[in-house]
């Protein structure tokens, strides 16, 4: 198996996938970055690094540049799945998924729906979302809460570059609209890569450690942080089940719900705002379909309800850590 | 000042008059927590262990083990935890009243570990300012809770309720389980957690079909695979107080277990004084035996048919699903069916519940658990007391027919033999089947021979028709 990052993962999965299947293009702001510019044709393929080599291999007809407007992308994208296309949409910032949330929720969630199934809409859309950057509050957002709501739409946000290969490939073998969510922050994140065919079925959670006292359900970038903490607290003899989601939208209801059953204790670990949260839909999953098997409240772990702050002392208070998981382990085992 | 309270021998079903001190667990002036055994008290049926209810010590211990004592006597004072002078403890000790320990009608089969109520806790000053609402503020000031060092959970840091319930519990001990190593991706589709249970309990998921959604493979497929451990061998029962004294001849002398004192006494009164009549009659097994047979995976004892079948034939004749008390007849609305179980301290009778609603698979496995605590002693007195019908079987034994005692105040059992090979006219031909020899003995003072007659031939009827069980 290869060594790579997640953003070299998405890399070789988007050409090796684009080989195979001329029907996928890939369009964005900058996804092909400057070709021509210096001269020739080698471009820097996206300001993070995830496009380079495509437009250079695949030319001006697969790999486009559009203007700075999301709601022409994601348009753009929905015209061209119901064309026969497989579109691949890049918004650099998640944050700007807001102005083409028509072309995104009222159209492309809803096209094989309310045709009948006679057609379907292959796209996968692109989100850079995540704080931990420095990069203010337009740029820091955890968005994925509000898409997974959307029905029509599948969620997705990998945490390894094995599950960056097999979730986008699934993604772009599928022919639904699929939202995939990367983290700015795990871009860098390095790991083993399963060579040849590697698909990873939706809605089917990973389980990144074993232990019977605590379920801590994470996803993205959370899951590095709750194996932070599953580590300390493993010293103190405390064993945490580490779900890592995978998808959000199919969610692995199943997954987090056995897990409880053998714990009794809940954590949700969710980079994004409390209110109508990934972690209250699952705290009320497990509070409506496990109360049984509950030995203390679920805890959820959350930014707070603000937006993230700029200053980086203050935005790192503001994103949850693997000291705040700790302690809600550590509070819940002492609930009484 | 220490708060101290009594420990008194606990009554145990309504016909314990007295225990056994078998052992103190715990020594004088030891500290204890919450859930401790204290003691092991034995009763003519069981031995049980006395647990803590709250922590504490004993500051005096007052009976000796070995000895027995009548329900309600004073075994030894309790503290909180905290210290006693000599003249406390005295000042308990010469104050106890035994409770009255009388007969109710009912309602006094629970365990009664006799802790008088605590007394009244140190009302504590709430300051009016203070940020608690009114249920908690009348809660805290009962429970005697010092909400100064609490942190509200409320709104805005208010003391609710339920924070000072929480801080009127003793403390939670979780018991951790820690990590275990993290299962190798079978790269089946299956759960997280049957992926787990699959290499936990070393089942394949190949061969499993998923019933979860696309066929996923859930954790009650993999559950459903697992073969369930051999029941392990009963722990060996605790010595028997009195030593084994040797005597002329060869002969040992031992004295009766107070449970085997208890066995003879209700069985001779049994005997003495029930007028028993039997009714007897050969029953064909071959189909419900070949029925059994035909079970896949974890298989019913012959016995665990024998207890549904009983139970239906009850609820056709509710006439033998009775007590008998005095006058009075007291008819059950479900069978309690009583299964003779044969330790080694000697014969108990668990009962299964409910029999009639239960499944015979289910019955298996009420059965399974009562007959392995039975043998290792530990039953609980509910599940022992009461039964509205008994049946024994003799069966694995080899033997062929045999008539039991009633088991009082129950009017009836239900003797059961081998299943031996018999001719029968098999509507007119002569066949070789397996045939069952029963014997039912019932209380002619509440039962008539019709009665007996009529609950035969439903059992007959439900044993040879299985299908119907």
């Amino acid at each position: 198996m290869a060594v790579m990052n997640i953003r070299e993962a998405i890399n070789k999965t988007l050409m090796d996938e684009m080989e195979r299947d001329s029907n996928i293009i890939v369009l964005g702001e900058d996804v092909v970055g400057g070709a021509g510019t210096a001269g020739g044709q080698e471009a820097i393929g996206g300001i993070w690094g995830t496009t380079p080599g495509l437009f250079a291999k695949f030319g001006a007809d697969r790999v486009i540049d559009t203007p700075i407007s999301e709601s022409a992308i994601i348009g753009a994208a929905a015209g061209a799945a119901l064309a026969g296309k497989r579109p691949v949409a890049e918004l650099m910032f998640a944050d700007f998924v807001g102005v083409s949330l028509d072309q995104l929720w009222n159209q492309m969630a809803k096209f094989r729906y309310m045709f009948g199934g006679k057609t379907t809409c292959p796209a996968v859309v692109r989100l850079i979302y995540g704080a931990g950057m420095n990069a203010a509050a337009q740029h820091s957002q955890s968005v994925y809460a509000m898409l997974t709501s959307m029905p029509g739409l599948k969620v997705v946000l990998p945490a390894t570059p094995a599950d960056a290969k097999g979730l986008l490939t699934e993604a772009l073998r599928g022919d639904d609209p699929v939202m995939f969510f990367e983290h700015k922050a795990l871009y860098g994140v390095k790991g083993e890569v399963p060579d040849g065919e590697h698909r990873q079925r939706f809605g089917e959670a990973r389980m990144v450690r074993e232990g019977g006292d605590v379920t801590v359900v994470t996803c993205g970038r959370m899951v590095g942080f709750g194996e932070k903490a599953a580590d300390k607290l493993a010293a103190e003899g405390i064993g945490v089940d580490l779900i890592d989601l995978r998808t959000t939208s199919p969610l692995d209801e199943e997954a987090i719900l056995d897990s409880v059953e053998a714990t009794g204790r809940l954590v949700v670990v969710d980079e994004s705002p409390p209110r109508c949260s990934l972690a209250a839909d699952i705290a009320a999953i497990v509070a409506s379909k496990a109360f049984t098997s509950l030995k203390a409240p679920p805890a959820m772990i959350t930014g707070p309800h603000s937006p993230i702050p700029f200053a980086r002392e203050l935005e790192r208070a503001w994103v949850p850590s693997p000291q705040k998981i700790e302690d809600a382990v550590r509070q819940l085992l002492a609930f009484r | 000042m220490a708060n101290l309270k009594p420990f008194t021998m606990p009554k145990w079903g309504i016909e314990m008059s007295e225990g056994t001190i078998a052992e103190w667990m715990v020594a004088e002036n030891a500290q204890f927590e919450k859930g401790a055994v204290l003691a092991l008290i034995e009763t003519d049926k069981i031995t049980n262990e006395v647990e803590a209810e709250a922590p504490g010590r004993f500051v005096r211990i007052m009976a000796e083990a070995g000895g027995t004592y009548a329900v309600g006597a004073l075994l030894a004072v309790l503290s909180d935890g905290g210290e006693a002078s000599p003249a406390e403890v005295d000042a308990i000790v010469g104050g106890f009243k035994q409770a009255d320990t009388s007969f109710g009608t009912d309602g006094d089969d629970a365990p009664v570990v006799a802790p008088p109520p605590p007394p009244a806790p140190a009302q504590v000053a709430i300051p009016d300012d203070a940020l608690i609402s009114p249920v908690a503020r009348s809660r805290a000031m009962e429970a005697g809770v010092d909400v100064a060092t609490l942190q509200g959970s409320g709104r805005g840091g208010r003391i609710t309720a339920q924070d000072i319930d929480q801080a009127a519990r003793p403390a939670a001990a979780a018991t951790l389980v820690g990590q275990f190593p993290l299962t190798p991706d079978t790269g089946a589709f299956a759960s997280p957690m049957a992926k787990r249970l699959s290499v936990m309990h070393d089942v394949s998921l190949s061969g499993i079909e998923g019933s979860g959604p696309r066929g996923r493979i859930r954790k009650a497929d993999v559950l459903a695979r697992i073969v369930p451990p051999a029941q392990p061998a009963p722990p060996p029962p605790p010595l028997a107080a009195s030593p084994i004294a040797p005597s002329a001849a060869g002969v040992t002398v031992k004295p009766m277990s107070s449970m085997r004192r208890t066995i003879a006494r209700r069985l001779t009164e049994a005997k003495s004084t029930i007028p028993h009549f039997y009714v007897r009659r050969r029953v064909r097994a071959d189909r419900l035996l070949a029925l059994r047979a035909a079970v896949q995976g974890q298989r019913p004892s012959v016995n665990d048919y024998l207890i549904k079948a009983c139970a239906l034939a009850l609820m056709e004749v509710p006439q033998v699903n009775i007590q008998v008390h005095g006058n009075d007849i007291h008819e059950f609305d479900s069978a309690e069916i009583a299964v003779a179980v044969a330790t080694e301290k000697g014969l108990v009778t668990p009962i299964v519940a409910n029999a009639d609603r239960r499944s015979v698979s289910d019955i298996s496995t009420v059965m399974a658990a009562l007959a392995q605590r039975a043998k290792s002693g530990k039953l609980k007195p509910e599940e022992f007391s009461g039964g509205s019908f008994s049946l024994s079987n003799l069966g694995g034994f080899g033997v062929e027919q045999f008539d039991a005692i009633i088991n009082p105040p129950q009017g009836a059992i239900l003797a059961v033999g081998t299943a031996r090979p018999e001719p029968i006219d098999d509507d007119g031909a002569i066949r070789i089947v397996p045939v069952f020899h029963l014997s039912l003995s019932c209380d002619h003072r509440a039962i008539d021979g019709a009665d007996g007659g009529r609950f035969m031939a439903a059992l007959a009827n439900l044993i040879e028709h299985p299908e119907l069980l």
